[in-house]
């Protein structure tokens, strides 16, 4: 089994303070890896890193096998790599229909001619990317909700829909940032086979940043633990469980 | 020589007055991360203010200077209350908080044309008109003070930046507003002290601008010049605000006075643009990155 | 129909067609212009050159004028789009003033005193003509991945970048789109009033072309067909308080930002869809209704 994501000496300082230091590690292709440690530990950082929000201080990051280092944000989707946000960033005055269906563009390649006269390449394609935002809601479980408000949406089915918005564009690579945070156990265990039925549904790998413990070591295949933006252990999640310095990083001083 | 001097000094002269308003918004531009476009409002009021402090009120000039810079003080505090602490408290879109600032703008300008109307108004002669010489350069009376005013102002405005508590607070929350708060900042209170100190400075340079030219409802125009400098020295820094200010005042006048003076009102135009392919992040400038 | 208030239709269909493109800009990519008026200028005094002095057709005359237009505000654009929202506000502003002090300035094009003698080409029929077009482009854009891009840029930068929205590339179609949009206002401006001078097109006309987007709602193209009308006809009603028409507005333009952003139509937009869409609630809600009672007729019955 193949690496689909690389990421070597991974560094990246804002002003005097790393917030992430030398950190290697790679995501298996098809497998889900966990991506776990305490606050500030630079994980969402180096999710930044990866998709060219932030610019490397240095090291690279490899993306199977080509160096995709500081690629513009918009064009890392167009490589395969998507992404949701751990303080869901959703179209939040849009319909939930309208949230994917902007994401499908991609899918679609009519210009601005096309659009202005309505002529049949946009008919045709337009109506491609309506069945495939309905798709796509509908795997997602979604469908009776799609012309309601995203704002309006409970705390769980947005980010439900904003894992939906990441698969509109069909990456080969999902990247998950906390997406069980404020959920309570029931939510939680439907989100973990979520992750895992549509990793197969979808032949994605996945990489998830996540603090409920329960979550990451039942769901993940492999676990990369970082501390003070560096890492402190990779490995499968029970020799992550009873490594000393990862319990000693989360019970002394960081948080759960 | 004595004439390029000359036209220096009086670049120097504008360039201050331009330095107080460019403060003034870089201020509220540095914390709050949002550009009050209503701040030409209350630099208008501020002459206003000065105005009829003198001619209606009488006062003598300290007296009224000081109740002009502390009305625009209120007048800054009360838009931001009305116009953009709502905004904030929704979070909403930068977008609102701008056109929100141009509502603010249109009101200034129009209660003044409504009210008192739009006829050009001229401070009487408070330090009266003569020169003094400086060697082979003069500089008026009001230049003089105007100098000595702006710089003690600014030179206040660092001290209270640098060395005061709320001058620390003002700057923590410049850096990250929520990591200030958390650590037990009054960042409502932060707000209102810097909108007020932004206000403050609107209301002297409205003075000066006031008594160096006329006063008239459409000074707030002036101000985008101001916003030139400021992104000139680099949006966000206060000495660069200044630097680009002096800058800017001296290149305008040089133009004028050698090339033609009616360009001198498009100078500021040509060295944003310069500014913004060249070097956008201006002379002082910081790049900062957005968080996700 | 009088010719007073034909003139009134006609001024406000050529100010739709120059709010149509701020729509665009500002209530659906999210960017404010604050010297739109420029672009305007930029039209008309290219299509009164084109018409007066080359002599070509009137509809050359307003094509040229929409590209002029459209190619400074790609000048803008690209200066200023990478960079924060401010920057775009301030070059926006400096490019309104520079406009207007070029044009006052340069005595080939008139300067200050304007430039009389345009052939009156513009009749109320090519302004409705041009608007039914403009309306119907407008839709067009907004429905379909460019103008679902431009609202997502607008709604969430970020997002819409990891979601592979090109941000600038799609700021920048909404931006010349705008520009044209105005150049082709300020074109059919010149050949009505036949005489166009630097300060028709100032800080005053960028404003009042904003406010009319801002009550119409930011986002309704209907709204900005609604208000455009409105807010031209407004004035001339109101004449009498005419100085604290503006008073008013400032105070409105906060009010509307602070208490519904969505002005006039509320996000609503008029469109046979959407109306059937109403109707149907409407129906709905009535059979609800009806059918809540009849339960709660039951139930009194039952004695429950």
């Amino acid at each position: 089994m193949s690496d689909i994501l690389e990421v070597r000496g991974l560094t990246k300082r804002f002003g005097g303070l790393a917030a992430v230091s030398e950190v290697d590690f790679s995501v298996r292709q098809g497998g889900i890896t966990g991506l776990i440690g305490p606050n500030g530990a630079g994980k969402t950082t180096i999710f930044n890193l990866i998709t060219g929000v932030y610019k490397v201080t240095s090291g690279t990051v490899t993306f199977e096998g080509k160096d995709i280092t500081d690629t513009e944000p918009y064009l890392v989707a167009d490589i395969g790599i998507t992404r949701t946000f751990q303080n869901i960033r959703l179209f939040k005055n849009l319909t939930v229909f309208d949230n994917v269906l902007t994401a499908c563009h991609a899918s679609a390649g009519y210009n601005l001619a096309d659009s202005f006269f309505r002529l049949p390449r946009f008919r045709r394609e337009e109506k491609a990317l309506r069945e495939k935002t309905l798709e796509l809601l509908t795997i997602l479980g979604l469908e009776d909700r799609k012309d309601a408000i995203a704002n309006g949406l409970p705390y769980g089915l947005q980010r439900r829909l904003e894992i939906t918005r990441a698969l509109a564009l069909d990456p080969r690579l999902l990247l998950l940032d906390e997406p069980a945070a404020g959920m309570n156990p029931d939510e939680t265990e439907q989100l973990m086979r979520l992750i895992g039925d549509i990793r197969n549904r979808f032949k994605l790998s996945v990489l998830v940043i996540e603090h409920h413990m329960d979550l990451v070591m039942r769901l993940c295949e492999h676990i990369v633990v970082l501390n003070f933006g560096q890492k402190l252990a990779d490995g499968l999640p029970d020799a992550i469980r009873g490594d000393k310095r990862v319990i000693e990083a989360y019970l002394g001083g960081g948080d759960e | 020589m004595a004439q390029f001097l000359q036209q220096m000094v009086n670049g120097l002269s504008i360039g201050s007055v331009y330095a107080l308003m460019a403060v003034g918004y870089s201020l509220v531009y540095s914390v709050m991360n949002f550009s009050n476009f209503a701040h030409g409002g209350v630099i208008m009021f501020g002459a206003y203010f000065g105005f009829y402090a003198i001619t209606m009120l009488k006062l003598p000039f300290p007296a009224a200077f000081a109740l002009a810079f502390i009305g625009t003080a209120v007048l800054a505090v009360i838009i931001e209350r009305i116009a953009y602490k709502p905004l904030r408290e929704r979070k909403a879109p930068f977008l609102y908080f701008i056109i929100s600032a141009m509502g603010a703008s249109i009101f200034l300008e129009n209660i003044i044309i409504a009210t008192i109307g739009p006829t050009f108004r001229t401070y009487p002669d408070v330090f009266g008109r003569t020169s003094i010489a400086l060697g082979p350069v003069a500089i008026g009376r009001l230049d003089l003070i105007m100098f000595a005013v702006s710089a003690v102002c600014l030179t206040g405005l660092v001290l209270f930046v640098e060395k005061t508590k709320m001058g620390r607070a003002i700057q923590a929350s410049a850096y990250n507003m929520k990591a200030a708060a958390l650590m037990g900042v009054n960042t409502d209170r932060v707000v209102m002290i810097v909108f007020a100190l932004g206000g403050m400075l609107a209301g002297i340079a409205g003075v000066f601008f006031g008594m160096k030219y006329t006063v008239y409802p459409q000074i707030g125009n002036i101000t985008t010049k101001s916003f030139v400098a400021a992104v000139f020295g680099g949006l966000g820094s206060l000495p660069g605000a200044v630097l680009g200010s002096v800058l800017l005042g001296i290149i305008e006048t040089l133009v004028a006075g050698y090339l033609s003076s009616q360009f001198r009102d498009l100078i500021a135009f040509v060295i944003l643009i310069g500014v913004l392919i060249f070097r956008p992040t201006g002379i002082m400038g910081k790049t900062t990155e957005d968080k996700a | 129909m009088s010719s007073y208030l034909e003139g009134i239709i006609m001024l406000s269909g050529i100010n739709l067609i120059a709010v149509l493109g701020l729509s665009l800009l500002t209530g659906f990519a999210g960017l404010f212009s604050f010297g739109h008026a420029g672009f305007m200028a930029i039209g008309a005094y290219a299509a009164a050159f084109c018409t007066t002095t080359l002599h070509l057709p009137f509809l050359v005359g307003i094509a040229v004028g929409a590209a002029m237009a459209a190619g400074s505000s790609w000048l803008i654009g690209r200066a200023t789009l990478k960079l924060k929202g401010d920057y775009f506000c301030i070059a926006t502003l400096g490019f309104g003033e520079a406009i207007r002090l070029i044009l006052d300035n340069f005595q080939a094009l008139g300067g200050a005193r304007g430039w009389p003698g345009i052939p009156p080409a513009t009749t109320i029929w090519n302004i409705l003509i041009l608007d039914v077009i403009g309306v119907i482009l407008l839709a067009n854009i907004v429905r379909s991945r460019h103008g679902r891009n431009m609202i997502a840029v607008r709604e969430e930068e970020l997002a819409a970048q990891v979601a592979g929205i090109n941000t600038f590339k799609y700021k920048m179609m909404a931006l010349i789109i705008s520009a044209a949009y105005a150049g082709v206002a300020g074109g059919l401006l010149a050949h009505y009033m036949t005489f166009i001078q630097p300060k028709m097109f100032s800080m005053t006309k960028s404003t009042e072309l904003t406010i009319i987007v801002i009550f119409g709602g930011l986002g309704s193209i209907s709204g900005s067909v609604l208000g455009a009308f409105v807010l031209t006809f407004l004035p001339e009603l109101l004449r009498a308080v005419d100085k604290w028409r503006l008073v008013v507005y400032g105070l409105a333009v906060i009010g509307i930002m602070i208490g519904r952003p969505r002005g006039l139509m509320g996000g609503f937009e008029l469109t046979p869809s959407s109306m059937r869409k109403y109707v149907a609630d409407i129906k709905s809600a009535r059979s609800a209704k009806a059918a809540q009672k009849a339960e709660d007729a039951t139930l009194g019955k039952d004695g429950l």
